[in-house]
């Protein structure tokens, strides 16, 4: 049996809950959990205020009722599972490094910024900037998963240097955006503007987009290694058609504007 | 509250008043000549004044209206203090929004009432050139004040922008028939080129004239940026931005060649679909035009000390905009402690509405949050959201009541000079009693809360 959080009473204001994360709660007596600070507003509060405690621990969190405005859940994890019932606020998994998030439904804007390993599962939609840096950084995510299963808000993987971002829905406006390395796959559509300033890395997509004036038709192929991928997504849970596997994808190369070294790939339906 | 020396001769019950300073936009003209009839406490004549600042003085007219109203009802500013004092010690999550129309020395109070309550501060530049300084935190900016753009452009580019209606003297005092140093010829020796999703009153004073599509600045400054760097653009971008690949050739060539470009941006290119990224955009373009010569891009500030809260607010947190203290120090995350954000999702439990009025251009899912939690408001005017408020200040008007210090456009301070007097308070003054009231209920709330542990330690 794991650890179980369950909300007394959903907060009137944000509430940030960056001690919500297994690496915390590690070694801890369920006494010593209830005394964990979190911070509704400028007033410092403990876990125990908010949430009924029970369960033992052992590396793994189920965090139940409607967490929406907990901020910062799983913020700095590097091992365990924290497996959020409901929908979650901001930040969630930020700099994130090992072990596992997932979330039942909802997530909000920010969700794994700047993460360098593990992996988010997001069941529902998720909100802007997923796995970004914050504003004026200048790597966003250096590796680990975010899988989205709904859909996703402007700025996916904006500055990502590695990993992989995963959107089963559909896409906002810069998926992409100052992309430095790593794999971005939308199977839905996505907005304007992908792959802006985009170094390298490389964005999938299994619908028709616009390109930038900055980009250039390069060829069209069958890459192997989006085989693998797109095998493991579905083995995730992604609605991966066959087609997609074995299909061919027409291949454009940008932003010339920068390196011209990023690929964005297209299903060629 | 800093004193500048009065310019000013009297005769009679009329004064005039040199040097006055205009705070209606942010071109902050400080060459206004004001000729005041002090028992009829009326400016007459507003001389230099463009269309904007004579309707801003010479419609000036001190209201008579109760001093403060709690509840919708007549009160003292020492009651309303009060009141005020008691909603923000009580609140959890409060916010200042506003400080555009106000002193810089009374957004420096705000930004300590702020971090001492642990709340967020944010101005009305979220709403107006926000994203340009969320771009220049990633892309940085070659800039430069409008005295040495007047002195030195020679091909000024307005882009999103409609300067002869929002900012009326910024062409004759500073960029297209101002007589410069290097410009002596004034226009002659400048070329002016508009670039506008429509035909504004600013497109007659241009040299060129690009009409670019609603939603395709971005691509726009896109190809120009590839153009620049002489990489491949997509002929098909023609029909995107409905600008023709010679075009833009040869707007490329006059930004290259020129001696000194400007490209002054608006908030058609800010609070379109893109924000940040335009802004980000054409500020890339304009470091990227260095490789050639010397070019610089700066945004055109709306109102009057908008500029000075993000100064006061950088200087003091260092962020400009959208700053939280919830954890006892500075965090800065646009979208997330920016103030339409906070009432939409319903965040604030709290607000202080200092010289703006959110409640008449914010969303109605904003307006209809800040009507369920109590709002304190401090304005001259007797404005939407002081309608919506628990508690509305009615304060004295700053650069014709108050003096003070706001910034203009492009980043210069200028000292505001007073013409009459007023029986209202500052909002200087209204906020610096509200930060002494409130200092004492944390103290007292403290000291309760570090009582109540002690008894429960001792039971």
């Amino acid at each position: 049996m794991s650890l179980r959080l369950n909300l007394k009473k959903k907060p009137d204001v944000p509430v940030e809950a960056d001690s919500i994360c297994p690496d915390k709660m590690e070694g801890l007596s369920l006494k010593d959990i209830s005394a964990l600070p979190l911070h509704h507003g400028n007033e410092q509060i403990t876990v125990g205020d908010l949430f009924s405690i029970t369960g033992k621990v052992n590396g793994e969190i189920c965090l139940e009722g409607d967490t929406s405005r907990f901020k910062m859940v799983g913020a700095s994890m590097s091992k365990g599972r924290l497996l959020i019932k409901g929908s979650i606020g901001q930040h969630v998994g930020v700099a994130m490094s090992g072990g596992e998030i997932i979330v039942g439904k909802n997530a909000d804007n920010w969700v794994g910024p700047e993460m360098s390993g593990g992996r988010i599962t997001v069941k529902g939609n998720a909100g802007h900037m997923v796995g970004c840096a914050y504003r004026g950084g200048q790597v966003g995510v250096t590796g680990g998963e975010i899988i989205i299963h709904g859909n996703a808000g402007n700025e996916a993987g904006n500055t990502m240097r590695d990993g992989l971002i995963a959107v089963g829905g559909s896409c906002g406006d810069f998926t992409g955006i100052n992309m430095l390395a790593g794999t971005i796959i939308v199977l839905g559509e996505m907005g304007w503007r992908t792959g802006a300033a985009m170094k390298r890395g490389t964005i999938i997509s299994m619908q028709d987009t616009e390109m930038l004036p900055t980009f250039t038709y390069a060829c069209s192929y069958r890459p192997d290694f989006l085989r693998l991928y797109l095998r493991h997504l579905r083995k995730l849970g992604l609605p991966i058609e066959d087609a997609w596997i074995s299909g061919c994808y027409h291949r454009w190369s940008g932003d010339s504007i920068e390196l011209n070294r990023g690929e964005v790939l297209i299903l060629d339906r | 509250m800093m004193r500048v020396a009065e310019k000013a001769k009297s005769e009679g019950n009329i004064k005039i008043v040199e040097d006055a300073t205009c705070t209606f936009c942010g071109c902050l003209c400080d060459d206004m000549v004001l000729t005041v009839d002090v028992d009829a406490k009326k400016i007459t004549k507003a001389k230099n004044a463009c269309v904007l600042g004579k309707a801003l003085f010479l419609n000036y007219e001190e209201e008579d209206r109760p001093f403060a109203l709690i509840g919708g009802k007549e009160a003292t500013t020492a009651e309303a203090v009060e009141e005020a004092a008691q909603i923000l010690a009580n609140a959890r999550f409060p916010i200042i929004y506003g400080m555009s129309d106000t002193t810089c020395e009374t957004q420096r109070k705000a930004v300590g009432l702020m971090d001492m309550l642990g709340g967020t501060i944010d101005s009305t530049t979220s709403v107006c050139h926000g994203p340009t300084g969320m771009a220049l935190q990633g892309v940085g900016e070659s800039t430069a004040t409008l005295g040495e753009i007047k002195n030195r452009a020679d091909l000024v580019i307005y882009w999103g922008g409609n300067p002869a209606e929002s900012l009326p003297r910024h062409f004759a005092r500073y960029a297209v028939t101002a007589k410069g140093m290097y410009t002596p010829n004034r226009k002659k020796d400048r070329t002016i080129v508009n670039i506008d999703v429509r035909h504004t009153k600013s497109v007659p004073v241009a040299d060129i004239f690009i009409q670019v599509k609603p939603g395709a600045d971005f691509e726009l400054l896109w190809a120009l940026r590839a153009l620049v760097k002489n990489r491949h653009v997509d002929p098909n971008i023609e029909k995107k931005t409905g600008v023709s690949m010679k075009t833009m050739k040869d707007l490329v060539e006059r930004m290259k060649n020129c001696r000194y470009g400007v490209l002054f941006f608006g908030m058609g290119l800010t609070m379109t679909r893109g924000r940040h990224f335009n802004s980000a955009a054409i500020l890339s373009l304009g470091s990227d035009l260095n490789e050639y010569t010397h070019f610089i891009a700066t945004p055109m500030r709306g109102h009057g000390n908008v500029t000075g809260a993000d100064t006061v607010v950088a200087w003091q947190t260092g962020y400009p905009f959208g700053v939280n203290f919830s954890r006892g120090y500075p965090k800065f995350n646009p979208g997330e402690f920016t103030a339409t954000d906070m009432f939409v999702r319903g965040d604030a439990d709290a607000g202080l509405i200092l010289a703006s009025d959110p409640g008449s251009n914010f969303t109605q899912a904003a307006v209809d949050h800040m009507k369920k939690i109590p709002m304190i408001v401090l304005d001259p005017k007797y404005t939407h959201t002081a309608k919506l408020a628990r508690v509305a200040f009615t304060t004295a008007h700053y650069g014709i009541n108050v003096p003070g210090t706001a910034y203009r456009s492009d980043g210069v301070p200028i000292e505001l000079r007073t013409c009459l007097d007023s029986k209202y308070p500052s909002d200087e003054e209204v906020i610096t009693a509200i930060y002494r009231r409130v200092e004492q209920l944390l103290i007292a709330k403290k000291r309760s809360k570090g009582a109540n542990n002690k008894r429960q330690k001792a039971a």
